[in-house]
Order: structure tokens, then C-alpha cells, then sequence
């Protein structure tokens, strides 16, 4: 008798201490002291993880490669034959270099390639089958921040959502709380893209009747100031999807990263990228508007188009007048469209 | 008391490790079996309703330090509920039943998991889905049937060689 009351009252004290932590950690967010508490559990936890896996893993994933053995041989076939794919597409990539490069010249783009980045292991992952993290051993004192976008040979990993002096936690892209700025390489069609846990990621295009195709492949965005750099390879279409009744479209996408074989990351150090400056203002750029017809605001009511004002050469005058300095101001078609070029 | 609590202690910290490191290399996909539920559950099963709580408590609170995205508090408050309760029916099982203990593993990875996460959509987490939970609640019970012979057996040995009431009459911590 004493025992069950003595396991009621044990079973009340852990129940009201496990509310207050709810409570707390739900109230205070990110600041809060169970948080610090975590990222300290994170802190003194992962020397001894970090051990551990470096002991296990080889052991198993020889276990593992040794069951897969069948699998090997039907993946040399394939490989093989896309080899032979591979050796043909190069000659036509050769090309796709030099025309990018005349291109990224002709825009004054800035290569946005060379990134600070930062290397790290994988050593632990979440121990909830709910959350798709993993935490890696850089921290603060390595630079890395909140936000940072973590990536590895194949393409986006993650971004980073707890930082401690020498470990940080990494929201997977597969995490269904996940959610970046996409773009399909091809078409260049943006919209959000989002996990969904251990099925694939979800594509929405902003247009939903776009030319998207089973294989496209789709890759980050960096527009409206997103925290990802443009152009990190994400995935594949796997299903291209229909048009429902609320006129979205879900697009199936697997993604390149294998999230259950993570060793080896970089957490791009970069901050989030900037907007990219409009064209105009930047030195040697010498644009000009070609010349468009334009019409005084007192000609909007009348007849727009008259023989008198085609031959009038005030307004050809004005026309050419709008230079790329004016473009900002929105004087007309042209300046409209580069500046959305600009942006874009 | 001493040697049972350190070696309770021990045996989580190395589940929490397997369950960290190891188990995601498995060809399991991402969901895996919980094992700190697992080892809660059995000692709730060896030595009754109290340890259940207290180990389920130890257990739940270890998982919610090193989760990072649901709320703190409830894998505690869920796996000292499971210890509760399997304690509460390990009276009415044969001790020789070598299905029962199959049958608890199955029937608590679904209770707790699926406990765990409808609290965690209910305070707001707005990842889950009602079929994200099902794939992960049949996952985590599927699994945790696999490693309940070796680990009740594991618990079993090691709650024999660390006995609740030892050579000192006070009760134990776990």
C-alpha cells in the first residue's frame, strides 16, 4: 500500500516537473534556460558521442556494404552505361562553360561563387524519429551562426538552428519545418520548396502552369533575400504533378543528399546574400533605352495613336531622353524591365 | 543502491549513444527504434512500477536535451507515463511468457510515440503530419519488437546482478 502511494506521488512530482519544462521551453523560446541547457547537454554529450561513432561506424557500415553486395553489381551496369552518357554530354558542357562565362560578362554579374565555408563532421543525429537534425562539431568559435547554410558534396544539406562554442545543430532540408526560396535550373521557375520528413520534398512554383518536367532538377534561390546563395543543387523532379482546385501545384522532389549516409558537411560562413544591385550606376555599363513611343499624360484621354505625334519629334526627343540613370524613376516599359532584371 | 544507480546511468548514456550515432547508419531509413523508451519499458517490466517512473523520467529527460525542434518536457513526462503503466501490468503477465514481453515492446513504441507526438502537435509543432505520425509510431514499434529480446534480456541480467533490495535495507535511487 505504501509502495503504490509512495509510486503515485514519484509519478505526480516527475509529471509536474516534465509540465514546467514544457512550459518553459514553450514560453521562452530560443533565450530560455532550457535551451542553454540543451545546448550544454549538446556541448558535453558529443566528445563522448563523437567517440563512440568513430568506434561504430566502420563496423556497420562493413556489415552493411557486405549485405548490399547484389545491389553493387546491377549499380555497375548502370554506371556503366551512364559513363558512356557522361563522355558524350561533356563536349556539349565544354560549350555551356565558355557561353556561361560570356554571358557573366556581359551582365557584370559578380560570381557569387567563392564563399567562406567552413568543414565539418556529422556526429550525431537527432534521438527523436519526429526531428530531422543532426549536430556537427563547429561552433561559434569557428564562426559558424544561426541561419548558415550547411552543404556537402551533392548539395543542400541544411541550415544551422542551435549554435554552442564548438558544436551546432543543423535543421535537415528533409525536416517538414524546413523551407527555402527554389528555382528549376532549366525554366528558372521559382517558389518554396519544403520537407516532409522521410518522403520526399515538396516544390510549389509560384506559377503553376510553368514548364516543369519529370527530371528538371532544382536548385536554392537566392531572391527576396534569402539565407540560401543561389543555385545549390537541391533535387530532382520526381513528379511533376498537376494543378489541384486552390490552383497550386506540388511538385515532387528527391533530393541529391543522402541524409541517412552524412559524414562530411560545409557551413557556408557567408552572410545571407545581398540583393543584387541594379545594373544601373555600375561602372562601364552604358545602356541605353531603345527608342519607345511615349505619350503625354493630357494625350491618355484622347486618341493615343495619331500620324502627328509618330512624326512629332519632341516626343521622340523625350523618348530617347530616358536613360538608364532615369530608370528607377519608372519612365516607361523598358526601365521597368530592367530593373525586375535587375533584382531577379 | 550506488552500483545500480551508476550502472542504470551508464546504460542510458550508452543507449542514448547507440540511438544518436549508430542507429543511423542502419538500412532503416530515418526512423529508427527508440531505445530509450525500450529500456524504460523494461525495467518497468523486471522491476516494477516505481523504476519505470523513475528510469522512464531519466530516460525522457536525456531525449529532451539533445532534441532541439520539440518543446522539452515531454518525452520525460511520456516515457515515465509508459514505465508507469507497464509496471502497472506486469502483475497480471506470467513471468515465463516469452511473448508478453513482444507484445509490451509493440504495444508501448505505439502508446509513447504516438503520445509524444500528438502532444508535440498539440503545443504547436507544426511539422507533424497524421501521416508523418503513423509512418514514425509503426516504425518505432516495429523496431523496438526487433531489440526487445536482447535488451529485456540485457536488463533482466543486469537488474539480477544489481537487485532493487541489496545488502542495504534502504531503497535504491532507480
Amino acid at each position: 500500500m505504501y509502495q503504490r502511494r509512495r509510486t503515485r506521488l514519484v509519478l505526480i512530482a516527475v509529471t509536474i516537473v516534465a509540465l514546467i519544462l514544457v512550459t518553459l521551453d514553450v514560453r521562452a523560446g530560443d533565450s530560455g534556460m532550457v535551451h542553454r541547457a540543451r545546448g550544454l547537454a549538446t556541448a558535453v554529450l558529443q566528445p563522448v558521442q563523437d567517440g563512440i561513432a568513430v568506434i561504430a561506424r566502420p563496423v556497420i557500415e562493413t556489415m552493411a556494404g557486405a549485405s548490399s553486395f547484389f545491389a553493387v553489381r546491377r549499380e555497375n551496369e548502370q554506371l556503366r552505361q551512364q559513363v558512356e552518357i557522361l563522355a558524350e554530354r561533356r563536349r556539349t558542357v565544354t560549350d555551356l562553360e565558355r557561353e556561361n562565362q560570356e554571358l557573366r560578362r556581359l551582365l557584370l554579374m559578380q560570381d557569387r561563387g567563392a564563399y567562406d565555408v567552413v568543414a565539418a563532421r556529422a556526429v550525431i543525429i537527432a534521438p527523436s524519429s519526429f526531428e530531422w537534425t543532426i549536430t556537427i562539431d563547429v561552433g561559434s568559435d569557428d564562426g559558424v551562426e544561426r541561419d548558415m547554410p550547411v552543404v556537402n558534396g551533392d548539395g543542400l544539406v541544411g541550415r544551422v538552428v542551435q549554435v554552442t562554442p564548438r558544436a551546432s545543430r543543423v535543421l535537415l532540408a528533409i525536416d517538414p519545418s524546413f523551407f527555402a526560396a527554389a528555382r528549376t535550373a532549366r525554366t528558372g521557375q521559382i517558389g518554396p520548396i519544403e520537407g516532409r520528413g522521410g518522403d520526399p520534398m515538396i516544390f510549389r512554383p509560384l506559377d503553376p502552369s510553368s514548364d516543369i518536367a519529370t527530371g528538371d532538377e532544382i536548385v536554392t534561390s537566392s531572391y527576396q533575400g534569402g539565407v540560401f546563395p543561389g543555385g545549390i543543387p537541391i533535387g530532382l523532379v520526381a513528379d511533376a504533378g498537376q494543378m489541384d482546385a486552390r490552383l497550386v501545384r506540388e511538385i515532387t522532389v528527391r533530393p541529391f543528399v543522402d541524409f541517412t549516409r552524412l559524414h562530411h558537411v560545409l557551413v557556408v560562413l557567408s552572410s545571407p546574400v545581398e540583393p543584387i544591385p541594379p545594373l544601373v550606376g555600375t561602372p562601364g555599363f552604358d545602356f541605353r533605352a531603345p527608342d519607345v513611343p511615349r505619350f503625354h499624360d493630357d494625350t491618355l484621354n484622347d486618341d493615343p495613336i495619331s500620324p502627328d505625334e509618330d512624326e512629332d519629334g519632341e516626343t521622340a526627343e523625350t523618348t530617347s531622353g530616358v536613360s538608364a540613370t532615369g530608370a528607377s524613376a519608372g519612365g516607361g516599359a523598358t526601365p521597368t524591365l530592367m530593373t525586375s532584371a535587375a533584382s531577379g | 543502491m550506488i552500483a545500480r544507480t551508476v550502472m542504470v546511468a551508464i546504460m542510458l548514456l550508452l543507449a542514448l549513444a547507440l540511438q544518436t550515432t549508430v542507429f543511423v547508419v542502419l538500412p532503416t531509413g530515418w526512423f529508427r527504434p527508440d531505445l530509450m523508451l525500450l529500456i524504460a519499458v523494461a525495467f518497468a517490466l523486471t522491476d516494477g512500477q516505481l523504476p519505470g517512473v523513475r528510469i522512464g523520467f531519466a530516460a525522457g529527460l536525456l531525449t529532451d536535451m539533445l532534441v532541439a525542434l520539440t518543446p522539452a518536457g515531454i518525452a520525460s513526462l511520456v516515457y515515465a507515463g509508459v514505465g508507469y503503466a507497464v509496471g502497472g501490468i506486469r502483475p497480471y503477465l506470467a513471468a515465463t511468457s516469452a511473448s508478453a514481453p513482444l507484445i509490451i515492446a509493440f504495444g508501448s513504441g505505439i502508446v509513447g510515440t504516438a503520445t509524444y507526438g500528438t502532444i508535440a502537435l498539440l503545443l504547436g509543432d507544426e511539422r507533424l503530419t497524421a501521416t508523418m505520425l503513423l509512418q514514425v509510431v509503426s516504425a518505432v514499434a516495429f523496431y523496438n519488437v526487433v531489440l526487445a529480446v536482447p535488451v529485456f534480456a540485457l536488463v533482466r541480467r543486469l537488474a539480477a546482478r544489481f537487485p532493487l533490495t541489496g545488502g542495504t535495507a534502504d531503497e535504491p535511487v532507480f
